[in-house]
């Protein structure tokens, strides 16, 4: 059983814990087995696909490599960088904003991509659902704007949006040329606002206020983005065609169907990378590519192929590693190539990564503080204040040793709020931010790392193995992993009304070893998934 | 019926425009345009042109003074040129051009401050900042209204660029361009949208936050734009009919996806329809752009070559010891040679009349562009403020002169492009540039000769527009950066003398040197 945790941290005004439910009690305020309240259905609005999910989507529908949204658009707002990175994740709707050169980078992936599908004889073939008769062969574009328009458009297209993009079937008649027009029709879809955005009108729902119950296909796109990253596939959209996806066990079974799929695997990769913040890694290429496998590969084999208890992401006494990664990190070197190996030192579980060790890193170093923030922001879920305006976050104490910085901030004002995250730092402080092991401050053997951190209010910890035993004991981690892949679900910065979903979901992972598909399952099965409320929060 | 018009076959654009009448097609440019040899020539014909620039530095850190290496040791004409200003001189661009002396265009004003919290009793004064730094102070330093405490990253008011669009680019084809020389923000996890936008529309009055406008950071992707609309300059029929054909096919497939927004959003929610409203319109008003007929190239005007592809992405900056030595090319997309693509491009788009505003972000606030291959020291430009006497002031100065290198050469060809009446661009030009921060006191801890500071800042001013007076050393203590600003929106004909919560201008910018 998880524990609901409300940290108190006196002394550090504004440091916000695991928020409880709104009874204040643990209670969710929707009883499972109880009608639903307007209250607690999470608001949404329309959503403009990530750089990273159009490069997804234009693989699936057009088998094309060139991630074009990642070359031509600007990056996605994940807030700003740094230490008070509450929202990891990059798809917020509410920040999204348009301008012209957003306008125009869509116009020229949309032109780039239907040049580069048009331009291969046998891509080209694979989206037209018939073969031309010739360039004036009306009945086959129209074939190929209804087939290809359902899987863009992630709906039927109607008979006048038919119309609107058969129009420039006189391009192909004026050049003799069958092709151009499919050129045409695909350069249209892939700059319509119906492709770049995932509207959900839906139908209003009866005795819910302002809330409205998605269609089949609005449900398919929901599902297809929160478990690939991407698009529905022809099967998903043939459940929504055949009503399928209303029921629970519907969606239940199509969901299972989709963790089976390759793009599962990366799109639960993409999560762990952006919540944990190695989505990006300050390492040489041969170092990150060899990380990224190492995180992925324990992924894989723990959520996927095993489906083991989840928190054995964080608890894997063994790793997959490459003999220079191996070398590297100074652990066991696996026979031949890459493989498996058990750790021998105080290492275990993903936060024993390269790739984790090296996020909130700064300046070229850890930082005690970063990683404390880390560990309660990301990994606990808590909040945690800025900086008073009085302190200067960038001017450190002058100290020789890092220990000495730490006892300076536990000191006084600073010691407020440091004491909270200082000393985690410390604990993690012997891995230096490219995994490797350190006894002392780099090129300083007088200051010695000894390693011994504590969380204040929780316990005491060396090393990543320890942290992790420490956190899924006080059972913070768990239910912050739920809160993250909810946070992700519903892709915007956490309000009031998502903690009934966070509760519903922790509440049916009572007992030990939860695994990660069957949260997903659960997310996609949940009637607050198929819900929503309008976002009235946009001004006029 | 419309398959038929949307192919219709047309000889020529110009033609066929011309066909229909002045009258019958929304041109209103090209009221400015079509006869431009009488347009312009007819005194107070020329348009205003304005563009505000943006350096992502301050002026110091560290024990070396400002003085040593920036502020000139006397005030009025013929000021000093120390390190920093050393460009104005004259000097050789990436591409091998040289351009001359532009000190006596370009007016230097120091002594500049924008007011913070902590000296204001922990209020954040009219026009000022919080006591933290970087992005806190975008929004008194381009839209003149103060950032409340706790806020950042944003404009609380509409910017200068977008006030004189709004007056001034009515009539023109692009009423305000955005342009980025700095080609990313190296950080992979950062946004582009806070850091890298210097345009914000007006959000509703002072103190509503209003939407960012992004810049382009594509010099390609500028050019194309650019240039879309002008008559293809093609004497052979095939490459005429080839052009017009891509032209329509164009527009058309533009219609079709207008099409889908009209029908889209009669079916949204109302808080759906608000949110997505700017991106409709922009798909509006691209259809309306690239349906409009290009200036005659006429006079100075005349459609640039293709620059050719962007130069490649550096890759985010690393920062792991000795594994990512500075000396590699990391954090830097040869921002040199855009820098001087994109000015060119200004240039060229103000003496067709493309656009009469302009904004410029030369590098990003708290920028993490790698300084290597510019002047040789091993840091990114954020770092080069924060490494006390490392670098410090010296190396701040190299990096503003980079900056101001491509300020002067664009001063200079403005200098020496001719309007259709024979005065230069530069007399209806007014062009400032502006920094993150200037040297002196850290309010956030009370540390001073910091570079996280807004006392000791600097404008740079050029450009003969409202009789302005040039190259002139003008000392403004207490002076806000925002009245630089305000001098040259009253040069382009901008009334009120004010921009957000700041008033009044460089009084010597018109009257000459104080004596």
């Amino acid at each position: 059983m998880i524990a609901l945790v409300v940290v108190s941290l006196a002394g550090c005004q504004g440091i916000i814990g695991d928020p409880p439910s709104a009874s204040g009690d643990g209670t969710p305020r929707t009883p499972a087995g109880k009608a639903l309240v307007a209250d607690d259905i999470p608001v949404s609005g329309a959503r403009r696909l990530s750089r990273a999910e159009l490069d997804n989507v234009l693989f699936d529908l057009l088998g094309s490599t060139s991630r074009l949204g990642t070359a031509h658009l600007p990056e996605d707002d994940q807030e700003r960088e740094g230490m008070f990175l509450h929202w990891p994740f990059d798809n917020a709707y509410p920040k999204q904003t348009a301008d012209k050169v957003l306008v125009l980078a869509f116009e020229t992936i949309a032109d780039a991509a239907a040049r580069e599908v048009v331009g291969d004889e046998a891509k080209r073939a694979s989206i037209v659902p018939c073969a031309p008769t010739g360039a004036d062969d009306a009945a086959c574009l129209r074939a190929f704007v209804e087939d290809f328009g359902l899987r863009a458009f992630r709906r039927p297209l109607e008979a006048d949006e038919i119309d609107n993009f058969m129009r420039l079937h006189a391009f192909a008649v004026e050049a003799d040329d069958f092709w151009l027009g499919v050129r045409a029709v695909l350069t249209a879809m892939l700059q319509s606002v119906d492709f770049l955005y995932r509207v959900e009108i839906g139908t209003p729902e009866p005795g819910l206020s302002d809330v409205y119950r998605l269609n089949d296909f609005e449900i398919a796109s929901r599902m297809s983005f929160l478990l690939w990253g991407s698009a529905p596939d022809d099967a998903l959209l043939g459940a929504a065609r055949d009503g399928l996806l209303g029921a629970r066990d519907g969606r239940q079974a199509e969901a299972r169907r989709m963790l089976e799929d390759g793009r599962a695997i990366a799109q639960v990769d993409r999560f762990h990378a952006l919540w944990l913040g190695y989505n990006q890694l300050p390492h040489s290429p041969e170092l990150t590519t060899a990380m990224r496998e190492e995180t992925l590969a324990l992924l894989r084999r723990v959520v996927f192929e095993e489906d083991r208890p989840y928190v054995d992401i964080f608890r894997s006494s063994e790793t997959y590693v490459s003999p220079m990664l191996a070398e590297h990190y100074g652990i066991p070197t696996p026979e031949g190539d890459a493989g498996w190996v058990t750790y021998d030192d105080g290492r275990g579980g993903i936060l024993s990564h390269g790739t984790v060790l090296a996020a909130f890193a700064t300046g070229g170093d850890t930082s005690l503080t970063r990683r404390g923030v880390y560990v309660r922001e990301r990994l606990m879920c808590q909040t945690i204040p800025p900086p008073p305006l009085n302190v200067n976050a960038d001017d450190i104490p002058e100290t020789n040793c890092k220990s000495e910085m730490m006892e300076v901030h536990q000191e006084g004002a600073c010691g407020g709020c440091h004491r909270f995250m200082d000393p985690i730092g410390w604990g993690l402080e012997n891995y230096d931010l490219a995994g490797r092991f350190r006894a002392h401050d780099e090129g300083k053997p007088e200051c010695v790392i000894d390693g011994a951190g504590s969380i204040d209010g929780v316990g005491e910890f060396t090393g990543p193995a320890e942290l992790a035993d420490l956190l899924i004991e006080d059972g913070s981690l768990e239910r912050c992993a739920i809160r993250q892949v909810v946070r992700y679900a519903i892709g915007r910065e956490e309000r009031p009304e998502d903690e009934a979903l966070v509760d519903e979901l922790v509440e049916a992972r009572a007992g030990d070893g939860w695994s990660f598909l069957d949260l997903l399952v659960d997310v996609v099965a949940s009637d607050r998934f198929v819900l929503a409320r309008r976002d009235e929060s946009v001004s006029e | 019926v419309k398959e038929d018009a949307m192919t219709k076959k047309s000889l020529s654009r110009r033609a066929v425009l011309r066909g229909i009448g002045g009258a019958a097609v929304a041109l209103p440019f090209l009221e400015i345009m079509a006869d431009s040899s009488t347009a312009r020539a007819g005194g107070g014909g020329i348009p205003k042109r304005y563009l505000v620039c943006v350096a992502g530095s301050s002026l110091g850190s560290g024990d070396v003074d400002i003085d040593e290496t920036y502020v000139p040791s006397t005030v009025g004409f013929d000021y000093d040129l120390k390190t920093a200003l050393a460009p104005f001189a004259g000097g050789t661009l990436p591409s091998g051009a040289r351009y001359g002396d532009v000190k006596s265009e370009i007016s230097v004003i120091t002594g500049l401050r924008i007011p913070w919290a902590a000296m204001n009793g922990g209020t954040v004064p009219a026009g000022g900042r919080p006591d933290n730094h970087h992005e806190t102070m975008v929004s008194p330093l381009l839209s003149g209204v103060r950032t409340p405490n706790g806020e950042s990253t944003t404009c609380f008011g509409p910017t200068s660029d977008q006030i004189v669009a709004d007056a001034l680019g009515g009539g023109t084809l692009f009423p305000s361009l955005q342009y980025c020389v700095q080609a990313s923000s190296y950080l992979g996890g950062g946004g582009l949208g806070s850091r890298a936008t210097i345009s914000y529309r007006d959000g509703g009055g002072l103190g509503a936050a209003g939407a960012a406008i992004r810049p382009q950071v594509s010099p390609r992707a500028a050019w194309e734009e650019l240039f879309y609309n002008f008559e293809d300059p093609s004497e052979d029929p095939a490459e005429v009919a080839r052009r017009d054909f891509d032209r329509r096919f164009r527009q058309s497939i533009i219609d079709v996806v207008r099409t889908q927004v009209d029908r889209l959003q009669t079916r949204l929610g109302r808080p759906d329809q608000i949110r997505l409203e700017q991106h409709f319109d922009e798909i509006r008003d691209l259809e309306r752009r690239i349906a409009e007929l290009g200036p005659e190239v006429v006079g100075a005007c005349a459609p640039l070559p293709d620059p050719g592809a962007d130069p490649a992405f550096g890759g985010n900056r690393a920062q792991v010891g000795d594994e990512y030595p500075y000396d590699v090319n990391n954090g830097y997309s040869n921002e040199d040679l855009r820098a001087e693509v994109l000015n060119r491009l200004i240039k060229m788009a103000f003496a067709c009349d493309l656009t009469r505003s302009v904004s410029l972000m030369y590098s990003h606030f708290h920028s993490w562009m790698n300084v290597y291959e510019l002047v040789g020291r091993e840091s990114d430009l954020h770092e080069l403020g924060h490494s006390g006497n490392t670098h410090g002031t010296r190396g701040q100065a190299e990096m503003l002169a980079w900056h101001y290198k491509h300020f002067a050469a664009l001063v200079d060809d403005l200098r020496n492009t001719s309007e259709v009446d024979g005065t230069r661009l530069l007399d209806h030009a007014a062009l400032v540039m502006t920094h993150e921060g200037g040297y002196g006191l850290d309010p956030s801890d009370g540390s001073v000769k910091r570079s996280h500071s807004t006392e000791r800042m600097a404008c740079l001013i050029a450009g003969r527009a409202g009789g302005m007076i040039q190259g002139q050393h003008v000392s403004m203590p207490g002076g806000h950066p925002a009245q630089v600003l305000v001098t040259a929106m009253r040069a382009v004909g901008i009334e009120g003398d004010r921009l957000g919560e700041v008033e009044g201008v460089v009084p010597e910018i018109f009257d000459g040197p104080s004596t």
